[in-house]
């Protein structure tokens, strides 16, 4: 049997490189620009992801090491991530809300779900490019969840519906899918938290010996350098 | 330590040469406070001796810069274009790579690449000589063409000028080449030893004479081996058979790692029979022709098998009695002194002159750096400039010493005037003659300062002269240019008119003196490498003094005798089960480790109800306390050292570099992920929630983690995911892998030694079936961190989820199908050398491992034979063994699972190499390093954990489709690129989803805290093991 993978996830996976390339601060310049549309408290937590990840994911980490090579850490984003919430409540949509903003300024291309993500949709869409942000209907969202190339499920549900989409995603041949889920739709109190982000995005060292091809320069500096 | 001063004592060099060979060892690590105290009395100067040797220096300085050709044009070009601009460092790396380059794509990519970012045109006009004019407004003119083509607006004059840069490639690609052909002219005497005393006739008609050195990078192959040898043949022919009959007879250099494959202390039986022989037909056929020899000095780690292999050649019949076979000493070695004592004594008793150049060593940087990689306790080199020039003197006091010259033929290699003076006035001093020694010098740099120096004396004075092609200059230029490009070098203040002679004329034991600390604070001991930890340590095994003793402890537990006896420890106790299992040495079957009992169902569950109980407690005690067992099981795994490497070899089948790099890596992340839980799991984080409320969050512990490792890494893997899971707040359950349990079992030992208590961690042996199970279907696990396949940990990642509880953190770090990108501006022996350790080390058992290289097709030619070669050079056998660099692949599932691959890649591919087993192989599970050229990725469908290398050829325009292929393999652990291109390595870095991105080096080996190590997609969940974000996914963050 030939599995169709469904379009958005082959729109998602062209855009990502693209998105995820133009860094943090590239993505915050264009989703600060759809916070208008967004109402109060939205907003805020819109606002408090994109900041939350500026200060803590986007810049490359130079990390310690032997002198004349260089060791950088950096994040990028998974993939397509499917941004749902099953769960009603004053906060469950600043929730959600908080789930695209983390998602899409962790780097990944996002896909929402049914009338509530195609407001949250509508309102990114105008300001970054074209599959980024995509919605699909609540008839879709299985397909999209049994997908291949899905990186990961940022959900907000209760405890038995949580448990029920591990499995799911579980049963999957690939990579293994991540399931971020937020039960506490009151307090948020998964999604509200500074390491949150941490959950949507890969790491990647580059060590670079370049300057170390037969001798390297700091060093001999260093080994002159005055007391 | 023997006391320094001693040596000017005519009887100390008659000790017995066994008892002054001892000597030598121990200074390798020596403290350099201690050893300078020694030293510097021997290069002290009276008063009166100080004012003599500052004048006389003086007027040498003064006397040079008053000729008007002081300047040569190399030096200019280093005073121009010094190593702290960046134009220098660029001009370099275009030297040392572009005349290579046999592709116009990739050259024209990669002068673009170098000249578009610098500013050329700061220094135009700069510098008098016509030669630095010259070439810096080529490149300003070639780089100011390549950077208009970055503007692609369309404008009508951005498109002339794109048009411009179109037509002008071709020219551009042309001037660079011969840009850089101009500098090697300068730079390397000659193509060929005919052109060579060919151009060498002038200086030799001024007084001057050479020793020839045949430029080449070290040989990987005995192929290049032989050719190096033929040219060093046909080198000493030529300069046997060479008319010229004034002044003193040209020598050859000669450097042994070019003439063997294997130079190195591992191989010192090769080195003592094969390149003994080499050279020994090379000095028969010079002692003939009267042509002397000199070997080079090389690296640190060479230095013991270099004067083993002298002494053999020199005690040789074709060596006696000929007094022109000698060798090269570098001062800035803190076993220097010694090694001349030594050699004075080598020389007295058989009654030969040895020649010895004594220089001060150009291989600074690379010393330091690789101490640094290993943890060595010390340096082999001074850290300071001064320190060195201190040695020269004190060792130059010796050798012109009476007891000493009347057995050496001391040769002062130095472009320093104060050198060149101080050791004229302390010859004149100690009444050497001028025919008792010489100065040398190199080829294009210090002509003013000798042509001063001859002029007033009929001392001898060598041109040490690089012979070669143009494109074999590279690692020659390299290292000159650092020697001598830095603003600090004499040569570059020398010539600099405005820095006073004043200063130039301090003498090194005054400024060394004025110092607050002999040792150059700037740069920590290995062991201080990082600021917030201890570094691990490592012995070196190349060294006499380090690796004996060493070894002789670990020799205590290699026997049959010791055997380890193992159980599943559960809150503390040994559980003997009755399902008892021997291991077997992976290298000999019939050999066994020690014996184990396997968990069963009840001692998994005891085991998980302990640690139940035990998490609240343990969660609760302070981070720093948890953190406290960390730094302790560290000292405790440094204090075992030598029974955990017996281990490593004996149950895990690895060599001994690859068990002290165990050991290390197991040590690292105890004290890494002790200071990060310091750092963040201490206190509480304050932040301002999104509605601007300050609220504060902890990092606490989340219950029972399980915690499933593999056998490849047996006590760093194993003992950094416990340590991770533990030092959070966690209670550990732990299952090693069934073919290493024993190092576990041993490991678990000590963290409840440390401190850990016995309810917290839980060691649990066994199999997939009755341990792997239950710990991952019973639901009070709350957690688990997996190394292994990827098919593994989705079966665990679904028999997790089937519980009827909340998903829990998986932390699995899998396979991978890890690809190295070579592109054409790469050095082919770098290259192979990387490759070849990529892909066999460990006999290709790490996650990191190469499998797939791609070379670009128009060097695939040259790079694939010479893999061939290098591989024909590797040594499968027993582990424990210095000799050894593969050693036995971990059971026999796994060899029959390679060996089937290696069969359907017989068919599928092309065979291009495959390494000797021994005949011994029999007995345990080996597999021979096997390279097969392949048409694509796409035919490769899994990994094969083992030492089997694939090789694809690729077009230099198929780039992005070939990093599209590696990308859509699914996996994304490591990626090696070899390019000296930066615009290539951006791109590849930024277009490639791969976890750990390797530029110019190899592909393994990450060090914790410096590389933090982890895949993504089929390749792992991350976060990245041994870096900063790793211990947040064993916790829970609550606010409080």
């Amino acid at each position: 049997m030939t599995i169709v993978q469904p379009i958005q996830i082959q729109v998602a996976q062209k855009v990502f490189e693209a998105w995820d390339k133009i860094g943090v601060h590239g993505r915050a310049d264009k989703l600060l620009q759809s916070l208008n549309a967004f109402q109060s408290d939205e907003k805020k937590m819109a606002v408090w992801q994109i900041e939350n990840a500026k200060a803590s994911i986007a810049e490359k980490r130079v990390m310690p090491g032997p002198t004349g090579e260089r060791n950088e850490l950096s994040t990028q984003g998974r993939g397509p991530f499917l941004c749902i919430s099953a769960l009603e409540g004053r906060h469950a949509k600043i929730g959600l809300v908080g789930q695209v903003f983390a998602a899409l300024i962790a780097g990944n291309p996002v896909i929402t779900v049914g009338p509530i993500g195609q407001e949250i949709m509508d309102m990114i869409s105008p300001f970054v490019p074209e599959g980024v942000v995509q919605n699909i209907a609540e008839s879709a969202q299985d397909s999209l969840v049994d997908a291949d190339h899905l990186a990961g499920v940022a959900t907000l549900c209760d405890a038995a519906q949580a448990q029920q989409l591990s499995q799911r995603l579980a049963a999957k041949s690939g990579l293994i899918c991540q399931l971020i889920e937020e039960t506490d739709a009151e307090k948020l109190s998964v999604i509200a938290k500074p390491h949150y982000i941490l959950r949507f995005v890969t790491e990647r060292t580059v060590s670079n010996n370049t300057t170390a091809i037969g001798g390297n320069a700091t060093l001999l500096e260093l080994g002159s350098k005055s007391d | 330590m023997f006391k320094a001063i001693e040596v000017l004592q005519p009887n100390f060099i008659q000790r017995p040469l066994n008892e002054l060979w001892q000597l030598i060892s121990p200074l390798y690590k020596m403290d350099e406070e201690k050893w300078l105290k020694e030293l510097l009395p021997l290069a002290k100067p009276s008063d009166a001796e100080l004012i003599e040797h500052t004048e006389a220096a003086s007027k040498l300085i003064t006397a040079v810069r008053k000729d008007d050709d002081s300047m040569s044009m190399i030096d200019a070009l280093l005073l121009e274009y010094s190593l702290d601009t960046k134009e220098g460092i660029l001009l370099m790396c275009l030297a040392e790579a572009l005349m290579r380059v046999p592709d116009k794509e990739t050259a024209d990519a990669f002068i673009k690449d170098r000249l578009s970012v610098a500013d050329w045109a700061s220094h135009a006009k700069n510098s008098d000589s016509f030669f630095v004019n010259a070439s810096t407004w080529g490149l300003l003119l070639t780089g100011k063409i390549v950077t208009m083509d970055e503007k692609k607006d369309g404008t009508p004059a951005n498109l002339v000028n794109r048009m411009v840069n179109r037509v002008s490639e071709p020219v551009i690609r042309k001037a660079m080449n011969q840009a850089m052909k101009i500098m090697g002219h300068q730079f390397v005497l000659g193509r060929s030893i005919k052109e060579a005393l060919s151009r060498g006739k002038d200086y030799r008609e001024k007084g001057y004479t050479y020793s020839f050195d045949m430029l080449g990078e070290a040989a990987l192959t005995a192929q290049d081996a032989d050719k190096y040898l033929r040219s060093y043949e046909q080198a000493v022919e030529s300069v046997g058979n060479d008319s010229f009959k004034k002044g003193h007879r040209p020598t050859i250099s000669i450097k042994l790692s070019a003439l063997h494959p294997r130079y190195e202390v591992g191989c010192e039986e090769r080195v003592m029979t094969e390149l003994f022989a080499s050279v020994k037909g090379l000095i028969a056929k010079a002692r003939a022709l009267n042509v002397g020899i000199t070997i080079d000095a090389e690296e640190a780690d060479r230095l013991e098998l270099s004067l083993h292999l002298f002494e053999k050649l020199y005690h040789d019949d074709v060596t006696r009695g000929w007094g022109s076979f000698g060798l090269v000493v570098q001062a800035y070695s803190k076993r220097a002194l010694p090694v001349l004592v030594w050699l004075t004594a080598l020389a007295k008793e058989q009654g030969d002159r040895i020649p010895v150049r004594l220089v001060k060593g150009a291989y600074w940087d690379s010393e330091i750096k690789l101490c640094q990689q290993r943890g060595v306790e010390g340096y082999p080199v001074y850290t300071r400039k001064e320190s060195t020039d201190v040695s020269y003197l004190a060792c130059a006091h010796f050798l012109l010493s009476e007891h000493a010259r009347a057995n050496i033929f001391p040769q002062f290699a130095s472009h320093n005037a104060h050198t060149i003076a101080t050791i004229n006035c302390i010859a004149t001093k100690l009444g050497a003659t001028t025919q008792e020694f010489e100065f040398q010098r190199l080829h294009g740099m210090g002509d003013a300062l000798y042509n001063c120096l001859i002029k007033n004396s009929d001392i001898c004075v060598r041109i040490y002269a690089p012979v070669g092609s143009h494109k074999d200059l590279l690692p020659y230029l390299v290292r000159r240019l650092l020697e001598n490009g830095a603003n600090s070098s004499f040569v570059h203040r020398l010539i600099d008119a405005s820095y006073p002679v004043s200063e130039l004329v301090d003498h090194p034991v005054t400024t060394l003196e004025k110092r607050k600390s002999l040792a150059n604070p700037h740069i920590n001991l290995p062991s201080g490498l990082f600021e917030d930890r201890k570094n691990s340590f490592g012995p070196n095994i190349e060294i006499e003094s380090d690796w004996t003793p060493f070894k002789a402890q670990i020799d205590t537990f290699m026997g049959q005798d010791v055997q380890w006896r193992a159980f599943p420890i559960v809150g503390g106790e040994k559980v003997a089960t009755g399902h008892t299992y021997s291991i077997n040495s992976p290298y000999d079957h019939s050999q066994t480790a020690g014996q184990i009992d396997w968990a069963d169902a009840g001692t998994v569950t005891k085991a998980i109800d302990l640690a139940e109980a035990a998490f609240p407690a343990w969660s609760a005690r302070p981070a720093s306390e948890r953190a406290d067992c960390l730094d302790k099981m560290a000292d405790l795994m440094e204090e075992n050292y030598p029974e955990l490497m017996a281990l490593c070899h004996r149950e895990a089948g690895k060599t001994i570099q690859d068990s002290i790099d165990e050991v290390r890596e197991a040590v690292d992340f105890c004290r890494y992920y002790a200071q990060q839980a310091r750092s963040h799991f201490a206190n509480p984080t304050h932040y301002k929630d999104f509605l601007g409320q300050d609220k504060q969050a902890k990092l606490n512990g989340r219950g029972v983690f399980t915690c499933i490792s593999p056998w490849n890494f047996p006590l760093a893997i194993f003992t950094g995911q416990v340590v991770a899971a533990l030092v959070v707040g966690n209670t550990v359950v732990a299952k090693p892998a069934e073919q290493t349990s024993l190092i576990a079992f041993r490991a678990v030992e000590m963290l409840h030694q440390a401190g850990v208590p016995a309810d917290v961690l839980h060691l649990l042996p066994g199999d997939g079936a009755t341990v792997g199970a239950p710990l991952t279907s019973d639901k009070r696990i709350a957690g688990l961190a997996f190394t292994g396949s990827t098919g593994t940990a989705q079966l665990i990642n679904r028999t997790l989820g089937a519980r009827d509880v909340a998903p829990v953190p998986i932390i699995a770090e899998t396979g991978g199908q890890n690809a190295m990108l070579v592109d054409s501006t790469s050095l082919p022996e770098q290259v192979v050398r990387d490759a070849v350790r990529s892909a066999f080390a460990s006999a290709g058992q790490r996650c990191s491992a190469l499998r797939v290289l791609f070379v670009q097709e128009d060097i695939a030619d040259r790079v694939i034979p010479m893999i061939k070669g290098a591989m024909a050079e590797q040594s499968v056998g027993l582990p424990y063994l210095h000799s050894t660099d593969v050693g036995p692949v971990i059971d026999k599932k796994a060899q029959k699972m390679l060996l089937d691959h290696i069969e359907h890649m017989k068919v599928e591919g092309k065979l291009i190499g495959q390494t000797a087993l021994p005949d011994f192989a029999e007995n345990g599970t080996f597999v021979a390093p096997t390279a097969f050229e392949i048409a694509s990725i796409d035919q490769l469908t899994d990994e094969k954990f083992g030492p089997i290398m694939h090789v694809v050829r690729y077009k230099a325009r198929d780039l992005d489709k070939i990093i599209d292929t590696i990308n859509n393999s699914g996996f994304g652990l490591t990626l090696g690129v070899h390019s000296r291109n930066e615009t290539t390595c951006a791109r590849i870095a930024s277009r490639a989803r791969v976890g750990n991105l390797y530029i110019n080096r190899d592909q393994v080996g990450a060090v914790v805290g410096v590389q933090p190590f982890g895949g993504q997609g089929l390749s792992g969940t991350g976060p990245k093991a041994g870096g900063p974000h790793y211990l947040q996914r064993f916790a829970i963050e609550q606010d409080l």
